[in-house]
């Protein structure tokens, strides 16, 4: 009985092959989809604080990082004890601290890291006594490298915090 | 056997600035007979033109042109099969060109099968003025979904975004393109970095980083109007936005934690919710096709690697999905939610890689040193994304079938691909 009404569906399974097989042609008609485009231009704001068009990059001071860290190096903080003694001398100083990735990593990775590096610079700033109120992190990721070329030394360069 | 295909596309368009080549094409490929088409000899010329291209760009493809085929065939009513499979030929395209002038154009075509002996697919497109290109792509994509199975990208466009000089100053345009590179259009240009430019999904509106006020921040521009508004209105950086497949929620990096961390926007009512929470980078997050997951790239195991977080156990812990290789970022979940796409570095060079949910490795798609940004087209067959050669970003594709294709720009860099999705 089974065996039967198995059989039966087999049939049934060509027969419906056979037919789709030889059903008629895929017929399609369709329109082109029209799209209007609008261009927008856009400059910096004059008040910017850190502008990286056009002019070399000035800098009061700048540390340096390894790949994918963002801790400082002894030479590092050599650079930022100077930052914090010339706060220390200058009490209406504040500064803008932009941290840099080299070209390597994804893009939005390496904007979350300058922005550590920042943060680090920052951080050993609080702790030397500089308010909060005095420093402003931002980053710039792999954007806006120091020097172009996909070489160790590049890299080593573009791997920064500026303090201005 | 393996064909090479060198292909140089210079049409009468000199303002194009990426020019596209095919560096290789897969293994067995179908191989479809283009005739000419019935009608105005310029226009049947140029839409033949941009078929076969797109054909071959998919890698799938080997096109026979009228020129390769016996002349005899060419004008016959009945289609003599046999003649076809004595040059391989799996598929027959014969079409007509209604044309008034070079404004209305209507375009009718017929594909056989060679072996079935019979017409498997009739169909008819309208045209819209000066759009002879789009329609010539309509066509590329009724063949090759009637073919293969997959609907096709012919007709879906990309963004990217490119670098330029003018003069001493440096310009940055957001572009938007077909996807073989032409007809670009600026969508903003501006002398400040654009990145991570991203689709809404009914492709009406991006949204990108811009620098332009010092800070980065998330735009939402809508295409056809140009109008732009900042997505979240504070004084924190903000960056990495995915809209969510149902269009109503922009994921979001945000910096105001003092960190980065992922955030939900709604874009109706402008609530954000806090999605991560830990002191390590959470950043570049996309959602999974059905919108009930988000992946993301987290530095919380002291390397950047790749999480999931189910939207639906929202407090439960990410599930970390990489844990071959040092760095592992930007990843997309594949169309049919089969797999992930992503940078992955590997003995210090960064290529993209693919993997299967249902393996425990990922296959690297790509040879060079320093690859990045990968976008997956709406099919999922092809992964266009960004390379540097010679100090120079130009763009790149490579099919899962293993053709592959370069999109270098005439002048200037490129980079920052990303894929729209069916706009039709």
């Amino acid at each position: 009985m089974y065996i039967q009404s198995n059989n039966r569906n087999i049939f049934y399974v060509s027969f419906l092959m056979f037919a789709v097989s030889c059903s008629t042609t895929n017929n399609t008609e369709e329109s082109v989809y029209n799209s209007t485009v609008s261009s927008v231009e856009v400059s910096v704001a004059e008040d910017s604080i850190v502008s990286y068009d056009e002019k070399p990059i000035t800098t009061n001071a700048v540390v340096y990082f390894d790949f994918d860290k963002f801790t400082l190096s002894t030479k590092s903080i050599q650079t930022l004890k100077s930052v914090v003694r010339a706060m220390n001398d200058n009490t209406d100083m504040v500064i803008t601290v932009s941290g840099h990735a080299d070209e390597r990593g994804t893009r939005e990775y390496n904007l979350a890291l300058g922005q550590r590096r920042g943060d680090a610079v920052k951080d050993y700033l609080l702790l030397n006594g500089i308010n909060n109120n005095r420093v402003t992190v931002k980053s710039f990721g792999e954007e806006y490298p120091l020097v172009t070329g996909s070489n160790d030394e590049s890299w080593s360069k573009n791997r920064r915090a500026e303090i201005n | 056997m393996k064909i090479y295909f060198y292909l140089f596309f210079v049409f009468l368009n000199l303002n194009a600035e990426l020019v596209l080549e095919i560096t290789e094409s897969s293994d067995n490929p179908y191989r479809i007979a283009i005739h000419n088409f019935d009608g105005q000899a310029s226009i049947s010329n140029e839409i033949s033109a941009i078929i076969k291209a797109d054909l071959q760009r998919t890698g799938e493809f080997s096109v026979l042109s009228s020129d390769d085929l016996l002349t005899e065939e060419v004008y016959q009513e009945e289609l003599n099969y046999k003649n076809y499979r004595l040059l391989g030929v799996d598929y027959i395209l014969k079409g007509k060109i209604n044309s008034k002038d070079r404004v209305n154009i209507t375009v009718s075509y017929d594909i056989y099968d060679s072996v079935k002996e019979k017409k498997i697919r009739s169909s008819k497109i309208y045209g819209i003025p000066n759009k002879t290109r789009q329609l010539a792509h309509y066509v590329s994509d009724g063949i090759y979904e009637e073919i293969t199975g997959l609907k096709g990208v012919s007709s879906t466009k990309m963004l990217y975004v490119s670098e330029g000089l003018v003069g001493s100053a440096k310009v940055y345009k957001l572009m938007l393109a077909d996807a073989d590179g032409m007809n670009e259009q600026t969508l903003l240009k501006s002398n400040s970095a654009i990145i991570s430019p991203s689709w809404s999904p009914d492709s009406k509106e991006i949204a990108y980083v811009s620098f332009e006020t010092g800070l980065a921040k998330v735009f939402i521009q809508n295409i056809a109007t140009g109008s732009r508004e900042v997505a979240v209105k504070n004084k924190y950086q903000i960056s990495s936005p995915a809209f969510s497949p149902d269009g109503k929620f922009l994921s979001l990096t945000l910096y105001q934690d003092g960190n980065a961390e992922i955030y939900i926007l709604n874009l109706e009512n402008k609530n954000l919710t806090r999605l991560t929470n830990h002191y390590s980078i959470d950043t570049e997050s996309s959602w999974s096709p059905d919108g009930k997951k988000i992946l993301f790239t987290s530095g919380r195991s002291g390397s950047p690697q790749l999480y999931e977080i189910d939207l639906l156990k929202f407090n439960t812990k990410p599930k970390r999905l990489t844990f071959d290789g040092s760095y592992n970022a930007k990843a997309s979940y594949l169309p049919s939610n089969e797999g992930i796409v992503f940078v992955q570095r590997n003995e210090g060079e960064f290529k993209i890689a693919l993997k299967y949910f249902n393996e425990n490795f990922s296959r690297p798609l790509t040879e060079s040193r320093l690859d990045e940004s990968p976008s997956i087209s709406p099919n999922g067959n092809v992964i266009i994304y960004a390379i540097k050669e010679d100090k120079v970003g130009l763009l790149a594709g490579v099919t899962l079938s293993g053709a592959k294709f370069r999109l270098p720009s005439s002048s200037g860099e490129v980079r920052e691909p990303s894929w729209s999705g069916y706009l039709r």
